[in-house]
């Protein structure tokens, strides 16, 4: 959709005063929704401008949707088994009180809550939990590629002790999986959803025993959330466990940035909530106003080149690889694409991902070590500029998206100017397959949200990934054997310093054989009224609106 | 393009004339089911001959890739949407139960079609209808100010004015309509379907290019018709100068402009993508976009033939009022 773009250069054009202002003043925040601004006030509702909503994949069902929107909206309805800190990444009790692991890693007991009612009046009980994974299982019998398969690899069954006791086993060790039932994808639903088919429950069908509850899907048009009544049990990540303030939310769809912005400014909304970072003008423009803009990494996998080293392909050769890493200015990146305020990406993972570790230096900008690197492996500068080996131009294919290209065309010219020919082909999402399954590209970019490093399994582990191909490519079959043996510790590992090791020691193999380039940290903004008071990222930095309230 | 058009070469007048305006109807009724036939044609080989494979489609809106799959769960998805079927079947199946009134099932939202398209039309025919309204009313306006004004600058603004409502593009205006009556002066809600005042601002913004392209050849026509020499009898008997613009310039102005009707009514179905998408409503406009950027085949040719068939409607209607509002071309029937 170039439209998009189009609207985008032509709001920045608008706001050409705004312009002047963003130099000194981005980065500074107004009031800060997340501070305490004084005893909170029940009643209003908030009315929040989302992107568009999925049009390929309309679903609120916790287990199969991967929308990051529609996982904030269901953050506020649906609770689950713990919660995640998004400070230190440890987890806390919710729904659960205690765990325990086995020292095998294959079965998790949970102590439950016994004071715990879904929105439909039923009780939360441990066959609630039970209820929950194995209907999780059934769904992937029918859909075996929903989203929720990663959070429940190597699920066996789930045994219910008593009424507040269950023991969920697997069949082979997936400690992701504590982490796991912290997020939206494996919280807990009434028993009704589960009567109801996968693609009911996407539609709405979903009684959670979150603070708010669903009240109205309407795919592409709004999503209301209306307060439960009687809450009493949120987490201690939340500055009270009781009922929402606000009597209800109300989130829209807005395709245009500008359009959403002006919303905000114009209180027509209390919350801008946009895919893509607010822009530098943008943000000037809300802080101008008196609203604020709040923002936190996405956890997970960073947005990533991952590399096809196939026999053949030029970057099976780890010289251009390493080179190809410094040709790469991610400040400029950073700065020009997103604005001057922006973080530049600093490891293969989002800086809020727990065993994140940070690799500047390993991805610094180095031109002239490119160059050097790229003479010593034989490819040489010729007249026009790129270099050739044997009569072979260094060209290297990466297929886009067209709405999403703007970051490419830009990595396009850093590496032009080491003489790498960065060549986009432009597809459409249905020819990515294809592509992928042909082998036919050199670098493909991609992420994942998870504040969990073991979900990169899902991108370059061939026995777990979205796309066999792409990881089956994106290691030879030596570093396939170290990688996964590298993951299988991750994931038979339970002690959180232990894991956090391993995972450094992943960072530390995919930079040194510069198997993975990233090229932006993917940063979660939201342009919040002044009014509003209480806003919270959760870990996976969804938003949480049990304790926000507005000022009357 | 009326009788000419029914009477193939070699064909003897008199018998179109033997068949009378029921016959002239039924002629036109069936030349309209066959644009329609071919419409839906085309737009399945066009969709056909696109380079991605819609079961691969269907499955990364699902963030799945193809090559996941093991050949039986492939075999079994295959199955559940048809295709696993020759092309030329896929092709009679849906023909057949189009004419049934199936219009399928949307790939990606798992949803009839006929339901998305009873869900999404209202919305849209009302965007369209008050926007066409719009367009003629102030298409009207406009051609009929320029020639009765007699100030030369206001003159040539006003006959310059639909060239720039053609110019513009019409997103542009829509995010300035925005900007000034939804965010500037707070009167009108800037995006959504909620209440009567959401239809305004979409249906100016439609309206505008729409209008404009009226106006533009009603002014034209209309300069025309003025240097007719019953306009100067009908002066000369002593009626005003409005009477005269009104009552006997305009009607004879008017008839070319029947026939871009027709063409403009077609082309709010391409004006309600990007109007619907600027005002985030729901409606055939975003469906069109959705589907097509998801090769969402059953929706697509849906849309399509909507839009045909819309296209094919008013265009009948508008050949059929020409003899109402041309005796001349009566007679020669």
């Amino acid at each position: 959709m170039t439209l998009s773009r189009r609207f985008a250069t032509l709001a920045s054009a608008t706001a050409v005063t705004a312009l002047l202002a963003a130099c000194s003043t981005a980065g500074a925040t107004g009031t800060d929704p997340t501070e305490d601004a004084g005893d909170p006030v029940s009643g209003g509702t908030l009315d929040v401008a989302f992107f568009p909503d999925n049009a390929a994949f309309a679903c609120v069902d916790p287990f199969q949707t991967y929308w990051i929107e529609h996982r904030t909206v269901i953050r506020n309805f649906a609770d689950s088994l713990t919660d995640q800190d998004p400070e230190t990444g440890e987890l806390v009790p919710w729904l659960a009180t205690d765990w325990q692991v086995s020292d095998d890693g294959l079965s998790y007991t949970f102590d439950l809550r016994d004071d715990v009612t879904f929105s439909d009046g039923t009780a939360f009980t441990a066959d609630s939990v039970k209820l929950a994974f194995d209907s999780g299982a059934a769904t992937l019998e029918q859909l075996p590629t929903a989203y929720g398969a990663v959070y429940l690899a190597g699920y066996d069954s789930t045994e219910v002790v008593d009424g507040d006791t269950v023991v969920v086993h697997f069949s082979t060790p997936n400690s992701a999986f504590l982490q796991g039932t912290s997020t939206t994808n494996l919280a807990i639903l009434a028993a009704s959803s589960y009567q109801a088919t996968p693609e009911e429950r996407c539609l709405g069908d979903v009684v959670g025993s979150g603070p708010f509850v669903l009240e109205d899907y309407s795919p592409g048009e709004k999503t209301v959330l209306t307060k439960r009544e009687g809450y009493d049990w949120g987490s201690e990540l939340r500055e009270h466990s009781g009922e929402a303030y606000l009597d209800g939310i109300t989130f829209t769809y807005v395709a245009e940035d500008s359009v959403r912005v002006g919303q905000l400014t114009s209180d027509a909304i209390d919350i801008a909530w946009p895919r893509n970072p607010i822009s530098e003008n943008d943000t000037a423009l809300i802080q101008s106003s008196g609203d604020s803009v709040v923002s936190r990494s996405l956890p997970g996998p960073a947005n990533t080149y991952y590399p096809n080293v196939a026999d053949g392909k030029i970057l099976a050769d780890e010289q251009v690889r390493l080179a190809l890493q410094k040709a790469i200015d991610r400040d400029s990146y950073a700065s020009t694409i997103f604005g001057t305020e922006y973080p530049a990406v600093t490891s293969i993972y989002d800086t809020t991902t727990p065993s994140y570790q940070d690799h500047t230096d390993d991805l610094a900008y180095d031109a002239d070590g490119a160059a050097d690197l790229l003479d010593e492996a034989g490819w040489t500068l010729g007249d026009d500029g790129y270099r050739y080996k044997d009569g072979q131009k260094l060209t290297l294919s990466t297929p886009v998206i067209a709405q999403f290209s703007a970051g490419d065309q830009l990595i396009q010219d850093q590496l032009k100017a080491v003489g790498i020919d960065l060549e986009l082909n432009v597809i459409t999402q249905a020819q990515r397959s294809e592509v992928l399954a042909a082998g036919d590209y050199d670098l493909i970019s991609t992420y994942y949200t998870r504040a969990d490093p073991g979900v990169i399994q899902w991108i370059v582990d061939a026995r777990y990934a979205g796309s066999q191909a792409q990881a089956v490519n994106a290691l030879t079959a030596d570093q396939t054997a170290e990688v996964q043996a590298l993951l299988d510790r991750g994931t038979t590992t339970l002690d959180a310093t232990a894991r956090s090791e391993v995972y450094a020691e992943l960072q530390d193999y995919y930079l040194e054989h510069a198997l993975a380039f990233p090229t932006f940290e993917r940063v979660q903004t939201a342009g919040v009224s002044a009014a509003v008071h209480g806003f919270r990222f959760t870990s996976e930095s969804f938003g949480d609106f049990a304790d926000t309230w507005i000022t009357p | 393009m009326t009788a000419a058009v029914l009477a193939a070469p070699g064909v003897p007048r008199t018998r179109v004339l033997r068949w009378g305006p029921a016959g002239y109807i039924a002629g036109r009724v069936l030349q309209a089911a066959g644009v329609l036939w071919a419409a839906y044609t085309v737009t399945f080989v066009i969709l056909w001959l696109l380079p991605s494979d819609p079961l691969a489609l269907v499955l990364s809106a699902n963030n799945v890739e193809l090559d996941s799959l093991t050949p039986a769960q492939l075999a079994e998805a295959q199955a559940r949407y048809g295709l696993d079927q020759p092309v030329l079947t896929q092709y009679w199946t849906m023909l057949t139960n189009a004419l049934h009134g199936d219009l399928g099932t949307s790939t990606t939202k798992g949803v009839p079609v006929t339901q998305l398209i009873a869900e999404r039309l209202p919305g849209t025919l009302q965007l369209s209808g008050l926007a066409i309204l719009l367009a003629l009313g102030g298409g009207v306006l406009v051609a009929w100010l320029a020639a009765y004004v007699r100030w030369s600058p206001l003159r040539l603004l006003l006959t310059r004015l639909p060239s720039a409502g053609v110019a513009f593009p019409s997103f542009w205006i829509g995010l300035l309509l925005i900007q000034v009556f939804a965010f500037g002066l707070g009167w009108l809600p800037s995006t959504g379907s909620a209440g009567p005042q959401a239809l305004i601002l979409p249906a100016v913004t439609m309206a505008i290019p729409t209008g404009a392209a009226f106006a533009q050849v009603l002014t034209r026509s209309l300069t025309d018709t003025l240097a007719e020499p019953y306009i100067t009898t009908a002066t000369a008997t002593g009626l005003s100068r409005a009477a005269v613009i009104g009552r006997h310039a305009l009607r004879n102005a008017a008839l070319p402009t029947l026939t871009i009707l027709g063409l403009l009514v077609g082309g709010t179905v391409t004006g309600a993508i990007v109007t619907e998408t600027v005002f985030a409503r729901q409606g055939v406009g975003t469906l069109a976009q959705e589907s097509v950027l998801n090769q969402d085949v059953p929706v697509v040719q849906a849309v399509v033939v909507l839009a045909a068939a819309a296209f094919v409607l008013v265009n009948l209607l508008v050949d059929l009022l020409y003899p109402l509002l041309d005796p001349r071309i009566a007679r020669s029937r």
